[in-house]
């Protein structure tokens, strides 16, 4: 995932002089990879800062924020809802929120006004898997627009109706077993590359 | 050893795909025992014989000169290398190591899946598939009974992600579910595990084009126990190239070894050993992209930079 972002958002091309980036994170898996992929984002020279409002209890999600905290990647406290204050002092957003598994009036708040916020800002948003907020199969009803989707394993359906700039896929590590039980004919990885875009 | 993958036709157009047919070509002449080591390699890998070098960055071109390809820079006297690199003692990379686990909470699987993925793309840099002169991309995958051998699995599974057809000879495995479930990933992945190791230099050149040396790792000490003793002796007389994931197995940590494992490429994880500065084959990568830059710090390591999103650095 910072592979596919750092390929959407090549350093020197980020207008702000500082290469800051948002991540913000939910309450479950998808945040967890958010966790991962900011602190990549921060070996990568990227100056990523967390937001992460429901902490996830679980062991390994822990370990991953004591990781991303030992590398000095700042967690806010708060999110701004001053729209203008986000588009300012970040280059994009990572929306790590909700992924596949949520379900619909599910574990909402505070997601739901986090994505309010969002919705709103006019930095690029970098979706992980699923665009926070949008049904796993319909897609979005007004609901946040991102402008880099990256499709963990294979893309979901709503992935049809994403309208924004690049669509990447990562999907390298999923045994061949796995590829064709779910027929999922994925595309061809270029070199050792583990994200691909569509 | 495995037919070729189901469904893909064999890369050099042999009718066979057995390995063992003596008839296959290899573009090199005469009785291959006559051949030394870089004569063979460099019939058996595409002309130019290194692969494109993608790890050097627009950043890196002003230390161009100090990073040449250059053998002095390892030899007994080199005490750094480019940009002071540091290359660090036995009870060093054990204290880092314990650190990103005790202090920054990596876990140990983390670490090794990054370490394995960085070996398998280091491999894929300097040894494309294209560049077997075996009908298929054959590897061999020797793993040892640690952490480093834990590396190989990771590694051959990538190798197989990224075309080749690796084959795992894994005789010591630790009763440990990390283990266990890298084990299951690769019998899952179609890799062949051998039940014995093959049982002469001869025969691993024929059905290999690779070997990878993932045995012993920076915490060995001591005498080597069997089976691996009678293992690296084979290995010490193959001519095909081997790939050694942090240390030449066998050899001492720090002092190196003369008369022991001659591989041809060398990947360090996470900062270089002071074996490494022993090591006289023609690839030496720096793999393990997850070093905290606190701690690059805390311990004066000096790695230079990693090209963009990268996982391994071309030293050599």
């Amino acid at each position: 995932i910072p592979v596919s972002s750092r390929q959407a958002f090549p350093l020197p091309s980020l207008p702000r002089k500082q290469p800051t980036v948002l991540v913000v994170c939910g309450p479950a898996q998808n945040g967890a990879i958010g966790l991962v992929c900011a602190r990549h984002l921060r070996i990568f020279d990227y100056e990523p800062t967390i937001f992460y409002p429901k902490r996830s209890p679980d062991p390994l999600y822990r370990d991953f924020t004591t990781q991303c905290e030992k590398m000095d990647i700042p967690f806010l406290s708060y999110l701004p809802t001053e729209v203008q204050l986000i588009n300012d002092a970040y280059n994009a957003v990572v929306d790590a929120v909700l992924g596949a598994e949520a379900e619909a009036a599910e574990g909402r708040e505070p997601c739901a006004a986090i994505l309010a916020t969002l919705k709103h800002v006019r930095i690029p948003i970098v979706s992980l898997d699923v665009p926070s907020g949008w049904d796993v199969e319909a897609g979005s009803s007004g609901g946040i627009s991102p402008d880099v989707l990256v499709s963990l394993s294979a893309p979901k359906q709503c992935a049809r109706r994403f309208l924004g700039r690049q669509h990447f896929v990562a999907g390298r590590f999923l045994p061949y077993d796995v590829q064709k039980k779910f027929e999922l004919n994925p595309p061809k990885y270029p070199g050792t590359e583990c994200v691909v875009a569509l | 050893m495995g037919a070729p993958p189901r469904g893909r036709p064999c890369l050099r157009a042999c009718s066979v795909p057995s390995r063992a047919e003596p008839s296959r070509s290899r573009r090199m002449p005469g009785p291959r025992a006559l051949l030394g080591l870089g004569l063979l390699v460099a019939a058996g890998v595409r002309a130019g014989g290194r692969c494109p070098n993608r790890g050097w960055d627009r950043s890196w071109d002003r230390d161009r000169e100090r990073c040449r390809p250059h053998r002095a820079m390892h030899g007994p006297n080199a005490g750094s290398g480019p940009r002071g690199l540091r290359f660090l003692g036995q009870d060093e990379a054990q204290a880092i190591d314990q650190e990103l686990f005790t202090e920054y909470k990596f876990s140990v699987d983390q670490l090794m899946e990054l370490a394995g993925l960085s070996c398998a793309t280091a491999i894929a840099k300097a040894y494309p598939p294209s560049s077997f002169t075996t009908s298929q991309p054959a590897v061999l995958v020797v793993c040892g009974p640690g952490n480093n051998g834990g590396d190989g699995l990771v590694c051959a599974r990538h190798l197989k992600m990224f075309g080749y057809q690796p084959t795992v000879y894994y005789p010591k495995r630790p009763n440990k579910p990390l283990f266990e479930g890298l084990t299951t990933q690769c019998q899952k992945m179609d890799i062949p595990f051998l039940p014995e190791f093959p049982a002469e230099a001869a025969l691993i050149d024929e059905l290999y084009g690779l070997v990878v040396d993932a045995i012993f790792g920076f915490s060995f000490k001591g005498a080597v126990r069997e089976p691996f003793g009678s293992i690296l002796s084979t290995l010490e007389r193959i001519t095909v190239p081997i790939a050694s994931i942090d240390i030449p197995s066998g050899w001492d940590v720090e002092k190196g070894k003369a008369d022991g494992l001659q591989p041809d490429m060398l990947i360090s994880l996470t900062a270089p050993k002071k074996a490494a500065m022993h090591f006289a084959g023609r690839y030496h990568f720096l793999g393990g992209r997850f070093v905290p830059a606190a701690l690059q710090e805390k311990y004066t390591l000096n790695l230079p930079p990693y090209p963009e999103t990268d996982c391994v650095l071309q030293l050599t």
